[in-house]
């Protein structure tokens, strides 16, 4: 990454604050102040999947269930106990941490190619409860009518003022994300990501750091259920499918996994590109596939990674299309049942 | 009933096993999985729908234009997702045929448009009646071609000498390819069969249920894999049985559970084979 000096560091984050305390007064339009409320919602999920994913080294393609449960939660608890969102909001992500942890007792033991599946079954099922739990969940009908929070008379109804709250929130996330990564358990994670046994033989209890970085990761991704659900009033089980995990670790891939800051690019891009390109608008999916595709072979680390998981090791020829002989280096990894 | 779902679930189970041999065999090969797989399977319907409704309502050749489209996709998956991508952490390559499922899906939807498509049905009159069940021409004629189609791959494997260059690289990369084994070229040709094998029972399976859709391979891929992994992904008669069997008690579920439900009978099961057996029914003992 371009390494700027701490004094234009400070400088650049300052405006960059500025700017996003600014944007409702520049954008004008309610309709892109939605749509940077619901990038601050997806910098979130980037960022707590870059917890799995880019410190840890562990995959999860059931962020988008995860992501579900807890906007699922918030909302059944406010609908039908009429708690206020600052209660139903913290308890969905708890839940959610809870479900994550449970899931990650089970299946975090896995081999990666294994623990992808593990997780994309469990969304899946997650997916069919809520269709199927007629009582509970109103099945396909989906849950309409969220209560809008509001704080001593303040409502948030009002997109400008949801902003400020998703901002807030996000930039909480962001900033605790950015502290634990510097702290001993971030040091432990990393230290996990880039070799397991080495990791455990220095006495970091692989299994323990890595239930705990999940569930983690599933706390946030709750909460962000939980503003996305007061947000858009409506939630159904088809907006937290398989489409919605791929998307996030798009993000996570394009942005660069295991930086603080990569994850919050990725989803920022992502976002505008439908935007943007209005006329792309109907395959935008395609765009995502493509990019998912393009970024793994072409700049694995990243726009902005530190050494993320797709890069080879040191020493290892990258593209080798036209070779025809193995490759030594690389054979210990592509042959035999080495992972 | 309970005959009728015995029936159709051996159907159903002929096009899981086919599926689960094609994971088996990428998995035997590079210790790899093709996520993309469901998505070849999709592709194959719709070269088959082609045929069938603008050339020639032939089956046999819709059968012969999925196989040719899944092969083709099945290598340029392999030349991206794993050629371009090998000394690479497997991860990336996975992610990577993650990418590759969203891309075909979304193409296929661009090009096709979302919405579900007719498939018109062959053979669909009643053949015998076993037991109360109806047995359709179809559904003898779709068992008799999965059955055929192992045979002609078993055949393949034990009696040719591409057959011998797949098991022996499947057994040790390294020195197969000492021995002069061209290890890329039987890759790739292995590769190639798998995406075939998917799309070629997506034409079957299209003409099964009568319908295609862009997005219909996502839920068979996934199933596929269950399969797989349920009789064991290191073995390709256990991925046969773990076909037939998933098949068998997800059209059970269906009888004895709800139709809601049925898709969560496979997805539990391949979670619980996961944390428990990771090896699978006729899986030979190995770490994964």
């Amino acid at each position: 990454m371009i390494s700027i000096s701490r004094k234009y560091r400070l400088v650049l984050q300052l405006c960059v604050g500025l700017l996003l305390i600014a944007l409702p007064y520049l954008l004008g339009n309610q309709y892109f102040v939605r749509i940077a409320t619901m990038i601050g919602i997806y910098v979130v999920l980037a960022s707590s999947l870059n917890l799995i994913i880019g410190f840890t080294g562990m995959y999860s393609l059931g962020h988008g269930a995860f992501y579900g449960i807890g906007a699922y939660a918030s909302a059944i608890l406010s609908l039908s106990l009429h708690w206020p969102f600052w209660v139903t909001m913290p308890l969905a992500g708890l839940f959610t941490a809870m479900v994550g942890a449970f899931l990650g007792l089970a299946t975090l033991r896995l081999r990666q190619t294994f623990l992808v599946f593990g997780t994309l079954a469990f969304g899946e099922i997650v997916r069919i409860l809520i269709m199927n739990w007629n009582s509970l969940t109103r099945g396909p009908m989906g849950i309409p009518g969220i209560p809008v929070p509001s704080l001593f008379g303040f409502s948030f109804k009002n997109f400008s003022n949801y902003y400020y709250l998703v901002l807030a929130f996000a930039a909480l996330v962001v900033f605790l994300i950015a502290r634990l990564y510097r702290s001993r358990v971030g040091r432990a994670w990393v230290a996990i990501r880039e070799d397991e046994v080495a990791a455990s033989t220095m006495g970091v209890p692989v299994f323990g750091y890595k239930v705990l970085a999940f569930t983690i990761s599933c706390l946030f991704t709750g909460l962000a259920g939980a503003f996305y659900g007061h947000f858009v009033r409506y939630i159904s089980a088809d907006q937290f499918g398989m489409n919605e995990s791929f998307l996030i670790l798009t993000m996570v891939a394009l942005g660069g996994t295991g930086s603080i800051i990569g994850p919050v690019i990725g989803a920022v891009i992502l976002m505008l590109i439908p935007e943007v390109f209005r006329f792309l608008a109907q395959y935008r999916s395609v765009l995502y596939g493509a990019i998912l595709i393009l970024v793994i072979v072409i700049k694995p680390e990243g726009l902005a990674g530190v050494k993320g998981l797709f890069v080879p090791p040191s020493g290892t020829a990258r593209f080798q299309f036209r070779k025809r002989k193995i490759d030594p280096a690389a054979e210990g990894q592509a042959g035999g049942g080495a992972a | 009933m309970f005959t009728q779902q015995l029936v159709n679930g051996i159907t159903e189970g002929s096009l899981f096993a086919l599926i689960a041999i094609s994971f088996s065999l990428v998995w035997g090969l590079l210790k790899l999985v093709n996520f993309a797989m469901g998505e070849i399977y999709m592709f194959g319907a719709y070269a088959g729908w082609i045929v069938v409704s603008y050339i020639t309502p032939n089956l046999f050749l819709a059968l012969i234009a999925g196989f040719a489209v899944g092969w083709g996709l099945g290598w340029i998956v392999e030349k991206v997702a794993f050629k371009a991508l090998r000394g690479v952490p497997h991860i990336a390559s996975l992610v990577c045929t993650i990418g590759f499922s969203f891309l075909f899906k979304e193409i296929a939807a661009a090009i096709f448009g979302a919405q579900t498509k007719a498939m018109p049905s062959f053979y669909s009159s009643t053949a015998i009646v076993v037991a109360g069940a109806n047995v359709s021409w179809l559904q003898i004629f779709m068992v008799a071609l999965a059955v055929g189609m192992m045979l002609l791959l078993q055949l393949l494997f034990y009696g040719t000498k591409i057959g011998l260059g797949v098991r022996a690289v499947a057994l040790d990369y390294r020195t197969a390819g000492l021995m002069g084994i061209r290890v890329d070229r039987v890759t790739s040709i292995a590769f190639s069969l798998s995406g075939a094998l998917a799309a070629f029972v997506g034409v079957l399976a299209a003409i099964y249920y009568n319908a295609i859709n862009p997005y219909m391979g996502f839920v068979p891929g996934i199933k596929g894999f269950t399969a797989a992994v349920f009789g064991g992904i290191t073995s390709i008669p256990g991925a046969i049985l773990g076909g037939y069997l998933l098949g068998i008690i997800e059209n059970m579920s269906v009888q004895f559970v709800s139709s809601g439900y049925k898709d969560f009978v496979s997805y539990l099961l391949l979670i619980v084979f996961l944390l428990f057996r990771p090896n699978g029914i006729l899986g030979k003992k190995a770490k994964l």
